[in-house]
């Protein structure tokens, strides 16, 4: 474990503001593309805005790697940060999926 | 009617859910064993022998303490007693401690002990935090032994009128509200001289657990640039 | 409806509960302000009642209302889960007034005898000086007993009558709740070793144990407040339970990063703190796509009425969904990375995020508990918004999150200051702290410590009179 370096780099002084607003911002994007997913699909929302939740979700992935690249993450902790992403594209189709099912299933 | 789908049965997900919360468990708790392996206390033959512990034994409180940036793991570790060429401690150079540097393991044992009970009873942790955890209200003390303020250069010695670090540090402990630095100040908790002893020894062993590089830069740098 | 609290001693006994939360709910806010005055004039209270004590007091109250609370809502649902009485109510009155009594005399010791000398009787008869769990040891070995009992009721009760989802979930978690208290109890001195145990109980508590607990709350509250499907809202319950436990159980490691503990807590840590979120946002989006179908089932059937019989506590509940997202997520996201959090471990930012993941994950859905019981007390079909819960909650709600602002800012300062360049020295610890950013940061937290305290005396005054208000569909 020892030999491998782990941790690189000091992060710099002003680099922490952008840091720590980017991985604010992680979530908070990410929360809007869920919201308007879930939105759209319960109808409170129009479809057109579909896309614009996508594209929230595409701001979030840059803020990830943004965040990852100024604090100097290692690589498995870089890849785990994929596996994030990506997890939180799939999370709310999964979940309307699976709701849909039930909901079928015990409707009809 | 629609077909039952694996995705929406409810068993299946009730299995799922024992099934990762059975295999996170069963991790964790053989992380467990590994770990409170790794940081059992050390023992006075592992000092004699060289043998580095993450957390040493009390018999610590004999050698003279650094906190050197290690070029292989890339951040700082304690050295105890010196470095050898690679950096890692060498438990060589000692350091007298109260006048002396013969603390045997029995004593050292018992004056840590004592230390510790203190850290408790008096609360520090709720102004104070010890290795990063506790309150936010006074300054970390997980490498307080090391504090330059402490150090021949800094004010404290000369404040409390004592010549040595453990000496300036205990006087300070039983008297706090005598010795303000800033408006915020260490109440009195009524620390006797040999909780005190206790306490300082419980800071010097505390300043040698490897805490992989945590803080960060501690007292390389001073009189930077601040942000007001 | 019947009025099924006539006829409950379960749920009586769950009011009482809630009497003392919110009792204690009160003192936490009292104690935090004193604590917050004097971070801004340090003179006051000094050696009278030092911060030490007052923050002891602060976090201590926090974590018992809580669990006050929990107790309460447990014994309040019961009943309606179940469909019988709650076996061996007598005994859970009587562990409900040793409980009391102990907390008292705990709380009194902690004021006037505040400290003792270094040795195993104060550890035994004063506090343990460990954070959030200070209860001297007696008090351990007694929160324990009524842990069990608590624990009897459930199991009891459960195997007795309809073992819903929701009761099956409660009664794995709250035996794993009881259990995980026993691993804070011990004296060592060894400090890695003491806060390696420490966090078994409380992160095993806070981001696994509780976030369950809430989970299967929720799940309650959606079923009785909106008629959500049960089928949907249980196997919904279980998803987050293996999200919730398959993230957070592991997620410990991002406390073993700095304490002695080896350096693969780095990447354990790392990973599953990068997932902890999901299941926040999971449980989010479940409660707005069940309020949203329910909802539109009704628009569909031509039906305009909200589906929510109890306004107050939904509230409270969505900001709960909410809260916990931003308190527990955001705020934790940002600085738990090992890399950042080399810098950020132990400064204001943690401060920041333990006031809004404590407020927005517990804090909510215990307080929308609190106002189903008072629904269920009085019989009322739909209880509304009155002007003092909009009160209560806007003040409450914004109080917190103005100190959470106010906290973050004053911890940025004192990460660029005291940590990334004065290497976390006592010198450099006081430069952060006589930031001018610093030191306006702990203004306005107090300023917004009186707010969220006036939005309580709100809360309460709601909570006592919002039953006799006529505007609720009876």
């Amino acid at each position: 474990m020892v030999n491998e370096v782990l941790m690189t780099q000091d992060i710099l002084v002003e680099d922490f503001l952008t840091i720590f607003i980017s991985s604010t911002l992680v979530l908070v994007f990410g929360g809007f593309y869920v919201g308007i997913y879930t939105a759209v699909k319960v109808k409170m929302l129009k479809k057109w805005t579909l896309p614009f939740g996508y594209l929230f979700w595409i701001l979030t992935s840059y803020c990830l790697y943004l965040m990852g690249s100024l604090m100097h993450v290692n690589e498995l902790t870089a890849k785990a940060l994929v596996v994030a992403a990506i997890g939180l594209l799939l999370l709310p189709h999964a979940v309307y999926y699976m709701q849909d099912r039930v909901h079928e299933e015990n409707e009809h | 009617m629609a077909k039952k789908s694996v995705w929406s049965d409810n068993r299946f997900w009730q299995r799922s859910a024992a099934w990762i919360t059975g295999f996170a468990s069963v991790l964790l708790i053989w992380l467990t064993f590994d770990t409170t392996a790794q940081i059992s206390m050390g023992t006075d033959s592992d000092i004699q022998n060289g043998v580095t512990k993450r957390v040493p034994g009390p018999t610590v409180i004999n050698y003279k303490i650094t906190y050197e940036m290690n070029k292989k793991r890339q951040h700082e570790i304690p050295v105890i007693g010196g470095a050898n060429a690679d950096g890692t401690s060498s438990f060589q150079e000692k350091e007298k401690f109260f006048g002396r540097d013969d603390w045997s393991e029995e004593e050292a044992t018992a004056l840590l002990h004592l230390g510790k009970l203190g850290s408790q009873v008096k609360n520090c942790m709720n102004c104070h935090t010890l290795l990063g955890n506790g309150a936010y209200y006074a300054p970390d003390l997980t490498k307080a032994w090391l504090d330059p303020a402490w150090g021949p250069e800094g004010s404290m010695q000369a404040m409390t009128g004592k010549n040595t670090k453990e000496e300036a540090m205990a006087e300070f402990l039983q008297n706090p509200s005598q010795y303000p630095t800033h408006e915020r100040m260490m109440p009195n908790l009524g620390i006797t001289a040999e909780e005190a002893k206790g306490l300082v020894a419980f800071l010097k062993h505390m300043s040698t657990i490897d805490t992989n590089g945590f803080p960060r830069n501690f007292g390389k740098i001073q009189g930077a640039v601040n942000g007001k | 409806m019947a009025n099924s609290y006539l006829n409950s001693e379960s749920k009586k006994l769950a009011t009482w509960y809630f009497t003392v939360a919110a009792t204690l709910f009160g003192a936490q806010l009292l104690f935090g302000l004193v604590a917050a005055i004097q971070y801004v004039v340090p003179s006051f209270l000094f050696e009278i009642l030092d911060f030490s004590v007052a923050r002891m007091l602060h976090i201590n109250a926090l974590v018992v209302w809580m669990v006050f609370a929990m107790f309460g809502a447990v014994y309040w649902l019961l009943p309606d889960e179940t469909g019988i009485e709650t076996v061996g109510i007598g005994f859970g009155k009587l562990l409900f007034w040793i409980f009391t009594a102990a907390i008292t005399v705990v709380v009194l010791v902690y004021i006037f005898v505040q400290v003792g000398s270094a040795d195993e009787m104060s550890i035994w008869f004063i506090h343990e000086g460990r954070e959030y769990i200070e209860a001297p040891r007696w008090a351990d070995l007694g929160i324990t007993v009524v842990a069990l009992g608590f624990v009897a009721n459930l199991f009891m009760t459960g195997m007795k009558g309809n073992r819903s989802g929701i009761v099956t979930v409660l009664m794995a978690d709250m035996i794993a709740f009881a259990g995980l208290y026993l691993t804070g109890m011990f004296f060592t001195d060894n400090i890695s070793v003491d806060q390696f145990w420490w966090w078994w109980v409380i992160h095993l508590w806070v981001e696994a144990t509780w976030e369950v607990y809430v989970g299967a709350l929720a799940a309650y509250g959606l079923i009785t407040m909106i008629g959500a499907h049960r089928k949907v809202v249980e196997m919904w319950l279980w998803i987050e339970v293996s999200m919730l436990f398959g993230s957070g159980i592991l997620g410990m490691g991002h406390h073993y990063f700095w304490i002695g503990t080896p350096e693969y807590w780095w990447e354990i840590g790392a990973l599953f703190s990068a997932l902890e979120p999901l299941p926040l946002v999971a449980m989010f989006i479940h409660v707005l796509y069940d309020w949203g179908k329910t909802q539109g089932e009704e628009h569909a059937k031509g039906q305009n009425r909200s589906v929510i019989t109890n306004k107050p506590a939904f509230t409270w509940f969505v900001i709960n969904a909410f809260g916990n997202f931003l308190g527990a997520g955001i705020w934790g996201f940002f600085h738990t990375l090992p890399q950042v959090n080399l810098y950020t471990h132990g400064t204001q930012f943690t401060s920041a995020h333990g006031h809004l993941a404590f407020f927005g994950a517990y804090a909510t859905i215990l307080i929308g508990m609190m106002y189903i019981a008072v629904q269920g007390k009085n019989g009322i079909k739909v209880l509304n918004h009155t002007k003092s819960s909009i009160w209560a909650t806007s003040m409450i709600v914004g109080g917190v999150l103005g100190m959470t602002v106010a906290l973050t800012i004053a911890g940025y300062v004192q990460v660029l200051v005291s940590r990334a360049q004065m290497g976390a020295t006592w010198s450099g610890y006081f430069d952060g702290q006589a930031g001018t950013w610093f030191a306006q940061g702990m203004d306005w937290r107090l300023i917004m410590g009186f707010v969220t305290f006036t939005g309580f005396l709100f809360l309460i005054k709601d909570l006592l009179s919002i039953g006799k208000a006529t505007h609720h569909a009876r």
